[in-house]
């Protein structure tokens, strides 16, 4: 009986307790923007990096006094790449009405998850990451990128393999992740488009340390290109320090995570010469605007990677659009909205003007690849769907 | 992509294609089998005496390699002088063995003991939630990030990749075999000739008649998990080393792969861990010849289930039969 | 199921205006709720309660560590999909989709759980764990060569759900099918519990031997127990997969399966309001912590250390400190405190044996021993014994410990077969069979060293002996047909018919009293309760006396005799104490290394020479 009794009392104490605070919104005025991402789990890395990103692009708008006299405040929402999760942050965004935009979701199944839902509230998201082609061809007006789509990027992958390193027999190892895998399938389809037909695709596993056998399987088919399609460049160091080991010819063809001079070039201790990537924007380090945000990220976070600098810009675009909707006074979500969806040729830190075209997608986007060359990377060339 | 593969089936050298790879192939699943053996030692020898699947194992694998890597990035990236690699190797082993050791008496102590009288899924459940625990304990002070080993520090350039003809093997992978085949070697004879082990063996067969021996059981618990955890992390250590990287993730996989081999060779059987992970590397290994790659954990798994439906004994161990 | 006013508790007396005040609060919450995002805390909430309650149905009631869990709500989840959206153009009805996922997930748990019912607990765990991963690996990989689950990409876009003319689109509408089908869930675990299934699943989970050998099916009732839960977790998964509109491989993890564990144990294995608590509890909280999200697993690892370690029956379980005090559970309703000695020496003055009997032992052969042997691997526990018992007869065993005299029960009620020889009882081939088919057939036995079921109450635990005598299923169960609700009305009536021959010693009070907390020489009695229950007619009581003191082994002898005697039981005694050997046996047979070494009547087996040489040793 007691057992019973004590039951209801926790039951209605708890549901009671809790939505105290639920009705108790913070109801101060205040201009907050959210930040979707998978703060915990195997992404914490690229996705803290986006944040810490954007958190130094808030930071210096407070620093010259906010919008309008209100200081700015971006709020995490962990989504721990569960979509059930990013669902309830996006919920909680689109219910907070001091949130006037979002930086992410960088993860193409959350963005997709969400999507409906942001889209309801007309709540802006500039991804940094999303790659996933059909994201913007499904008519929602909110959904923006500075980063390339995958078929984008595909083509010109596969542009790049053909027509610089003039490959005639390409294996492609994937991770099974949404960025991977799209990646890899858009690159042999162009590659086929373009003549290439000899290509062998098999999978890798992220952070399975040892991918020996599977290179062995590489190695016995003799290509003349490997494209090592791994989320993070640590994997890719690995990937190239093997392949290396096991003598395998082929040029090593790494993805934009393993843009990164400490966990690809230095971790895989030499055996990075001479390897190619390919990132979406420039060298963060070549681009002059970039270098105020360089220093302060590397003093104060270590050293980054490709996913910092788009979310930087991001921010910087979200707050400018908000800076401008809120000249009037009033900010209204449709307004950012507007102002997002109008930036033309934007400077910002990435090395090319931003503009987003009526998808929501970087207008022109280009390829840039990379060669390995001593601890450093060297810009080769330039794709840009032609 | 289909079309691609039936590309290669209908060439003539179709043959040639797998035929090629198999040296190359068997040598890696060897030196992987050599790491899963490793690790499949650590946790038959806790589950021998005590009866008990330590989940949290494999964190402790995990955190051996930290440890490792920690201690080699403070005696070398401070530009610390240092006598020569095989000292430094030794020592960053013997600080993976002894710090994961002492934390596997921890866990004994506060998580596991309080439960020895309790059903038994309740000290599966404890264990569950250390191995959570500790993951995301390294998740949070660590990063998610993979450290890398500078490895070619210690290695001379000569020496690291061996050339036999076409087949190709790293020495750290070498080293790893030989470790375990010399700790396994140990183990056997501390637990078959020492007086120390002897007593092991009686705690394994009836703790309270142990008891009434006048053996310490309880020291005897705390001894075998430090040496469990210690082989644990002195796999981590090593492994880390072989794959010149470390996260906070490859404890669950490690773990998993650790146990399959431990229950495929008999769990108990210290030689059977050996013999188990050896066939499991090879499995995996030729799998991944003829599959897709991400197939080859399903392979492992369906051996796993396999085993114990059908020789829940494994391969070396004995039916035991229950007395009610 | 009429019950004393004095059993029910205050719950169950004021249940309908409980169940009205729950019902508006249902109803009106989600019209109340703030926004859509705490419209969808609350659905979800519902959907954890489902999932909480199904893992409840297998980890909680029948001590199954089952990992795999997470993979059956995705398989229910995945099949709606399938079912219901342009992914491969088929589009069903949701009164369809619904029970063929969750039949779908229940088909694929029975599948699974046939190969693993053989497992010991680390093992299930460790295999069911695999499955898991494999589950996981298919949702990633079949997308090539034919695109099945979608690969990373996952489903989504499914087909909104329309039921009787409402479409489900809104999070209002959401919340009300959500809540809807959780309190069926709900009601349906509840029945369970409180039936001859939810009995069966306990007695598994406190012993497994124990509860076979009282004529429970328990490679059959883990099965079942498997299945339910991968029933409600497909059923969950559906509607889940619906109020996602998408479903995706990351859905389904490791993670996931954490959490679930973390709201059973956090509630109480098998405590259903506990587990609701927990699933509400562990639903909400990171909602509101989410700025410490970092921390969120490493408290769930920290949760299960913690709760394992000081507070296993998680926070429902007895509130010690805060129930009537009854620390004193000898003191009965008037308060007054009795000693087992107390009411031994009222009911011998008050004697209730009439001393007219109404059976006495007969001649027909009930029971036939033929040329037994029982081989460990080497040591011959049971060597080529052959005996008979006589219907109504009681046999003593007696003989040195080692001699072999518990293994021959074990053979007899068929824990494991003879490596030689035959039983035969009343006519019928027994060894071979199951323990559960053997007290079927009507042998049942007590243990020497007490297997109860200690956290059941005594009352539970005698009605588990009654589950080979009822049939009532799930389906009976859950709706409560007549069947059950007969079954349940008998079983009731038939256990306290047998508790009450012990006097007050097991009645009143102490129905609901947990059998831990009996005394010693109560827990002897009970365990005999149990027995009796089964509705045997051949009893085989292990040492049954053990531990008592002089005055409970008079009554415990009397009792035997009175089972004879008013009852016409046929009993088979191990004892070590010769007074009561001499006192109730009408033949004794003595073992030693598992060999007959005497039969006959007491005085005939006490002078037997190598009888006494067998416990005295050989006189020099």
């Amino acid at each position: 009986m007691r057992r019973s009794l004590v039951f209801f009392v926790l039951l209605v104490g708890m549901l009671l307790a809790f939505s105290a605070l639920a009705f108790s919104a913070d109801v101060s005025k205040g201009i907050k923007v959210g930040n979707a991402g998978a703060f915990t789990g195997d992404a914490a890395a690229p996705c803290m990096e986006i944040y810490n990103s954007a958190q130094i692009a808030v930071d210096e708008w407070n620093e010259k006094g906010g919008i309008k006299g209100v200081k700015i405040e971006q709020v995490m929402g962990d989504d721990a790449l569960d979509p059930a999760q990013g669902v309830n942050v996006a919920n909680k965004f689109v219910a907070d009405s001091l949130i006037y935009g979002v930086v992410g979701p960088p993860m193409s199944h959350i963005a997709q998850a969400t999507m409906k839902i942001y889209g309801a509230a007309n709540l802006t998201c500039i991804t940094t990451a999303a790659s996933k082609p059909d994201l913007t061809d499904q008519g929602f007006k909110q959904f923006f990128r500075v980063n390339a789509r995958n078929d984008a990027h595909g083509w010109n992958c596969a542009l790049f393999i053909q027509r610089e390193l003039k490959a005639k027999k390409v294996a492609v190892l994937n991770e099974k992740v949404a960025y991977c895998e799209n990646i890899a399938s858009e690159t042999i389809n162009g590659l086929k488009k373009l003549g290439v037909t000899d290509i062998m695709q098999d999978t890798i596993v992220a952070g399975a340390k040892d991918y020996s056998a599977v290179l062995t399987k590489v190695k016995a088919y003799g290509p003349d290109v490997l494209f090592f399609v791994a989320t993070t460049a640590p994997d890719q160091a690995i990937g190239v320090r093997q392949a290396k080991e096991l003598g395998i010819k082929a040029v090593f063809f790494g993805t934009e995570g393993a843009r990164d001079k400490k966990d690809f070039i230095q971790a895989s201790e030499g055996a990075a010469e001479g390897a190619y990537v390919y990132h979406f924007a420039p060298d963060v380090f070549a681009v002059p605007e970039a270098a105020g945000y360089v220093k302060k990220y590397e003093a104060k976070y270590g050293t980054i990677s490709g996913f910092g600098p788009p979310a930087y810009e991001a921010m910087n675009i979200l707050l400018t659009a908000i800076s401008k909707a809120a000249a009037d006074g009033n900010i209204s979500r449709e307004e950012v909205l507007k102002n997002v969806a109008e930036t033309k040729g934007y400077k910002g830190i990435l090395g090319f003007p931003v503009t987003f075209d009526k998808k929501g997608d970087l207008e022109g986007g280009a390829t840039y690849f990379f060669k390995v060359a001593g601890k450093d990377f060297k810009q080769v060339a330039v794709m840009t769907g032609k | 992509m289909t079309q691609v593969r039936t590309f290669i089936f209908l060439r003539t050298s179709f043959m040639d294609f797998y035929w090629q790879q198999l040296p190359q192939q068997l040598v890696n699943g060897l030196t992987l089998g050599g790491v899963y053996a490793l690790i499949a030692i650590g946790y038959t020898m806790v589950y021998g005496i005590l009866f008990m699947l330590n989940f949290a194992h494999g964190e402790i694998y995990m955190i051996g390699g930290f440890v490792a890597w920690w201690v080699l990035y403070l005696l070398t990236g401070n530009n610390v002088p240092f006598v020569n690699a095989g000292v430094l190797i030794a020592f960053m082993i013997l600080m993976a063995m002894g710090l994961p050791g002492v934390l596997g008496i921890l866990i004994e102590r506060f998580a596991y003991r309080p439960l020895r009288k309790a059903p038994r899924m309740n000290l599966l459940l404890s264990a569950l939630g250390v191995s959570i625990f500790l993951q995301n304990l390294v998740l949070n002070f660590q990063g998610a990030k993979a450290r890398s080993f500078a490895v070619a520090s210690l290695i001379p350039e000569g020496l690291r990749v061996i050339q036999v003809g076409d087949v190709v093997i790293s020495f750290m992978r070498i080293l790893v075999i030989v470790v375990a085949f010399l700790l396994m070697a140990l183990l056997t004879v501390m637990v078959k000739k020492t007086k120390v082990g002897k007593a092991m063996r009686a705690t394994a067969q009836d703790i309270e008649a142990a008891a009434f021996m006048g053996i310490d059981t309880d020291r005897i618990i705390v001894l075998v998990f430090f040496i469990g955890s210690a082989l644990g992390g002195a796999a981590g250590a090593l492994v880390g080393l072989m794959f010149t990287q470390v996260d906070y993730y490859v404890g669950f996989q490690a773990g998993l792969k650790g146990f399959t081999a431990a229950v495929l060779g008999g769990i108990g059987n210290i030689r059977g861990a050996m013999l188990g992970g050896l066939i499991l590397g090879l499995l995996e290994s030729l799998a991944t010849t003829f599959f897709p790659a991400t197939y080859k954990d399903v392979v492992a798994f369906m051996v796993l289930i396999l085993v114990l439906i059908f020789r829940p004994w494994g391969l070396m161990g004995e039916k035991i039969p229950e007395k009610v | 199921m009429q019950r004393d006013a004095s059993e029910m508790s205050w719950v169950e007396k004021n249940r309908l205006i409980l169940y009205a005040a729950a019902g508006t609060v249902l109803l009106f919450a989600p019209l109340v709720m703030p926004n859509n995002y705490w419209l969808r805390i609350y659905g979800t909430t519902g959907l954890w309660i489902m999932l909480a309650l199904g893992l409840n149905v297998v980890a909680g009631f029948a001590g199954l560590l089952d990992m795999a869990y997470v993979a059956f709500f995705g398989i229910g989840a995945y099949v709606f999909a399938l079912l219901s959206s342009g992914h491969f153009n088929i589009h069903l009805p949701f009164l369809l989709t619904l029970p063929l996922s969750a039949l779908a997930a229940m088909g694929i748990g029975f599948a699974l759980g046939s190969t693993s019912m053989r497992l010991k607990g680390d093992y299930l765990a460790i295999v069911t764990l695999a499955f898991a991963q494999i589950f996981r690996l298919l949702l990633l990989n079949l997308d090539r060569p034919i695109n099945i689950t979608g690969g990373v990409n996952g489903i989504y876009n499914l087909d909104p759900i329309r039921l009787f003319g409402f479409t489900i689109v809104s999070p209002v509408a959401y919340s009300y099918l959500i809540w809807i089908a959780a309190i069926l869930v709900v009601i349906g675990c509840s029945r369970l519990k409180k039936s001859r299934y939810g009995r069966g699943w306990e007695a598994i989970r406190e012993d497994e031997l124990a509860a076979e050998a009282m004529g429970v099916n328990t490679t059959w009732m883990k099965l079942k127990a498997f299945a339910v839960g991968a029933l409600i977790a497909g059923w969950t998964g559906a509607i889940f997969a619906s109020f996602q509109d998408s479903v995706f491989p990351n859905n389904f993890d490791f993670p996931q399966l954490v959490i679930v564990y973390c709201m059973v144990i956090l509630g109480g294995l098998g405590n259903v309001p506990g587990v609701i608590l927990g699933a509400v509890f562990l639903s909400i909280l990171p909602e509101f912590l989410r700025e410490y999200g970092a921390y969120r697993m490493m408290t769930y690892g920290l949760i299960l250390i913690v709760l394992m370690a000081l507070r296993p029956q998680g926070i429902m379980g007895s509130f010690g400190f805060l129930s009537k005090a009854k620390k004193r559970p000898d003191k009965d309703e008037t308060g007054v405190l009795r000693a087992s000695t107390d009411l031994y020496y009222q009911e011998k003055e008050g004697d209730r044996t009439s001393g007219r009997k109404a059976f006495s032992k007969g001649d027909r052969v009930v029971l036939d021993i033929r040329g037994v042997t029982m081989n460990f691997g080497g040591i011959m526990a049971v060597n080529t014994l052959g005996f008979q018992v006589r219907e109504r007869e009681i046999l003593s065993i007696i003989g040195p410990n080692g001699a072999g005299k518990t293994t021959l029960f074990n053979l007899i009620s068929g824990i494991y077969p003879p490596s030689a020889g035959s039983i035969v009882y009343e006519g019928r081939r027994i060894s071979g069979l199951k323990p559960h088919q053997v007290v079927k057939a009507g042998v049942a036995r007590t243990f020497q060293n007490l297997r109860l079921f200690s956290s059941l109450s005594v009352l539970d635990n005698a009605k588990v002996g009654r589950f080979c005598r009822t049939k009532a299923g799930p389906l009976s169960i859950v709706f409560h047909l007549p069947l059950h609700n007969r079954e349940e009305q008998e079983t009731d009536r038939a256990v306290k018919e047998v508790l009450s021959l012990f006097g007050a010693r097991l009645t009143g009070y102490r129905l609901g009293q947990q059998a831990m907390f009996l005394s010693y020489a109560n827990r002897r009695r009970l365990e005999i309760a149990r027995a009796l229950s089964t509705n045997a007619k051949l009893l085989m009581l292990d040492e049954p006396s053990a531990g008592m003191n002089p005055q409970e082994t008079e009554e415990m002898t009397r009792f035997i005799k009175h089972l004879r005697d008013q009852y016409g039981y046929t009993i088979i005694v191990i004892e070590h104490k010769l007074n009561v050997v001499r006192n109730i046996s009408d033949k004794v047979l003595a073992l030693d290394y598992g060999r007959k070494i005497a039969e006959g009547t007491y005085d005939e087996v006490a002078n037997d020479k190598e009888v006494i040489e067998a416990y005295l040793g050989r006189k020099r």
